[in-house]
């Protein structure tokens, strides 16, 4: 079964399912009689005494310094808070309704104050409120944890919600998975999960599950390629075993160079930046050491919504990526879309070739309002860090100047509606042969370009990419892909405009000496590789990687240039 | 009276933990010690209300206080605004 929520945290957990339910009585809404009142009173103060302390006994476990103490202490804070206390007590005295109503009004209403902030990242603070509202209810009915002490096998835990609180006094020698119904990326629990190494998934339908995974269920969490698999066989739980074991020992063999400066032996300095394709991989990017995410696929935003995600769900969830990215770079991709890919969301007319259709850029400028939404919500996100746009397919510059005027009006729109926003770098992804002899007319209203060699590949071949038969003899690696390349990283050079590459091809570590010896200094690279390609740059020397990509761009024969670059790594080694 | 007037730098504004600090701070003092943003005021020594202020990046944020010490602890909750992140 595959993943539909979000992994915050990578790796592969084994596990007995254990569902916790916070399952509360319903509300009482009836009206309560004078003498009522005072009694729901008292023991809604009675229950914020009683949590504050079951708090303050969590925090006895954790380190004063650390996130989860401070957490813990800002819902204490909170309880403790006098303006909220009388705001309870004065709408169970006013409203004469029950203490648990009275939370859930307050809380709830003071939420929804914090998710209408304008930003983002203040305003996701509104979960972490529902969850506490959550526990003093729970309080008001006399329970105030679960009781998992008693746990003697590793356990994939199931929750609707977890606090940082709650977070915080789990076993964790016998949690090894977490499966939440809630939460998002950044959420603190998720924080929390990644930084403690436990594979977390969360925002998951239970519904997908609720019939099949009983407590005690066998589990396996597979964050490594996004699958949960429930009751497995034998034969699939020693497989996966094996691949945890042989994964934490490659990773763990590659983390040494996680942190080290990014260049070769000889002290040439190069970008390596992340390729994301979706929400799940955006949290491995740091953990693997990119400098930053060189290509965001916003398609995947569309593969599985009924409707287009609008200005706001795109700007939070960039505004997202950028928060996780801690100050690094993001580049995001306008839609790459059109007859090749279908998406139920949009509405596509069917085209006979649509490797030849109205894809990327050509789609964006025949449905402005779709382009002017994701530009919208791109720019606004900017003002929170550093973010550059890139349009795919675009191979001449009439294209450029009618995306440009598209975006002076996502900016007027913008003004007009008082919404603030920062600035972008602007580029082009080079694709198509037409890209590559065009860009001296394009160059001046670029600030970088990034070479896609995917398709780069497939238009100048004229070679289908997923024809099975065609992939052998026309490979990226072929005299005309690799003298395209290496004119525009010489055109760009002369131009001044930083170029960068962010195909498949750059994420192959024997072909780094070639990519950075014909001039690239800045690689997207997909998470999974990027270490392996870390370790080719640093073990080598520029100096030879130059020598090398001279000799092979003399190659005339496909054969050769393979055999150059198998030849070059074998000597490295 | 007495009053100051800053701009939030912190790059994730006022989110839970620095409010927190900043209202720990605050109680220290006996005057009340108010902060205004977007038209809206709140008590410093109320989490609750400073979460809904919107104390992000780039703000401007009032603090005033009158009474005892009422400089002292407007000139310690605006260093905060601008020094906590």
């Amino acid at each position: 079964m595959s993943i539909n929520g979000v992994l915050v945290s990578a790796g592969i957990a084994f596990g007995k399912a254990l569902t916790i339910t916070t399952q509360l009585p319903s509300l009482d809404f009836k009206l309560l009689s004078v003498e009522q009142i005072g009694q729901q009173q008292q023991q809604l103060t009675h229950a914020i005494k009683q949590l504050i302390a079951h708090l303050q006994h969590c925090q006895h476990h954790l380190c004063p310094d650390g996130d989860n103490f401070q957490l813990i202490d800002s819902d204490i804070m909170l309880l403790e808070d006098e303006e909220l206390r009388q705001q309870l007590q004065q709408h169970i005295h006013q409203f004469r309704v029950c203490a648990a109503v009275a939370v859930d009004r307050i809380f709830k209403q003071h939420a929804a104050e914090m998710s209408a902030l304008d930003d983002p990242y203040l305003a996701n603070r509104g979960g972490d409120i529902i969850c506490l509202a959550q526990r003093l209810t729970s309080a008001l009915h006399g329970h105030l944890q679960w009781d998992l002490s008693t746990l003697t096998e590793d356990t994939i835990l199931l929750a609707h919600d977890l606090t940082p609180a709650e977070f915080a006094i789990l076993p964790l020698t016998h949690i090894t998975g977490l499966i939440l119904e809630s939460g998002g990326l950044t959420s603190h629990t998720a924080i929390l999960a990644r930084a403690a190494g436990i594979p977390a998934l969360f925002n998951y339908q239970f519904s997908q599950i609720n019939d099949i995974i009983e407590d005690g269920t066998q589990l396996i969490l597979d964050g490594i390629s996004g699958k949960l698999h429930i009751a497995p066989s034998a034969e699939i739980f020693t497989q996966l075993e094996q691949k945890q074991q042989q994964e934490l020992q490659r990773r763990q063999a590659l983390m040494i160079y996680k942190d080290k400066p990014s260049k070769t032996r000889d002290g040439h300095s190069v970008t390596l930046l992340a390729n994301v394709g979706n929400l799940n991989e955006i949290s491995h990017v740091t953990d693997v050491g990119a400098q930053g995410i060189g290509l965001l696929r916003t398609e995947f935003l569309l593969m599985n919504a009924k409707a287009l995600p609008d200005e706001q769900q795109q700007y939070k969830l960039y505004c997202d990526a950028l928060h996780s990215l801690q100050g690094e770079v993001l580049s995001i991709r306008t839609f790459d879309i059109g007859a090749d890919k279908e998406i139920p969301c949009l509405s596509q007319s069917k085209e006979d070739n649509p490797a030849l259709g109205i894809r990327g850029i050509r789609y964006s400028l025949a449905h402005p309002e779709t382009f002017i939404t994701q530009v919208k919500a791109t720019l606004r996100a900017a003002k929170h860090g550093q973010m550059r746009l890139m349009f795919p397919m675009v191979s001449q510059v009439e294209e450029l100047d009618a995306a440009f005027i598209l975006i002076e009006r996502a900016k007027a729109q913008l003004i007009e509606q008082e919404k603030d926003f920062g600035t972008l770098s602007y580029g082009i992804v080079v694709e198509t042969p037409a890209a590559v002899l065009n860009l001296t007319s394009m160059l001046p209203r670029l600030d970088f370009v990034s070479i896609g060699t995917n398709d780069l590949t497939q238009y100048t071949l004229a070679a289908d990419r997923t024809n099975p038969h065609l992939a052998k003899q026309y490979p990226a690696l072929s005299p005309a892909v690799i003298h395209l390349i290496a004119l525009t990283i010489s055109q760009c050079k002369h131009a001044n405009v930083s170029v960068s590459l962010c195909g498949e091809l750059g994420s192959d570590p024997q072909v780094l000496p070639l990519l950075v010896g014909l001039g690239l200094d800045e690689l997207s690279i997909n998470p999974a590789n990027l270490l392996d390609v870390k370790v080719a740059l640093i073990t080598g020397y520029y100096a030879k990687f130059v020598r090398h990509a001279q000799h092979v761009a003399l190659l005339t024969r496909i054969s050769d240039i393979r055999n150059a670059i198998n030849a070059f790594s074998l000597d490295c080694d | 009276m007495y009053q100051k007037t800053v701009t939030i730098i912190a790059p994730h504004g006022f989110h839970t933990r620095p409010a927190a600090l900043l209202v720990k701070e605050a109680k220290a003092f006996d005057c009340d010690i108010m902060v205004q943003c977007h038209g809206k005021q709140a008590s410093a020594k109320s989490l609750f209300k400073l979460q809904t202020l919107g104390l992000y990046q780039g703000v401007s944020v009032t603090v005033f206080a009158s009474g005892e010490n009422a400089q002292a602890a407007v000139d310690k909750i605006a260093t905060l605004l601008i020094t906590l992140s």
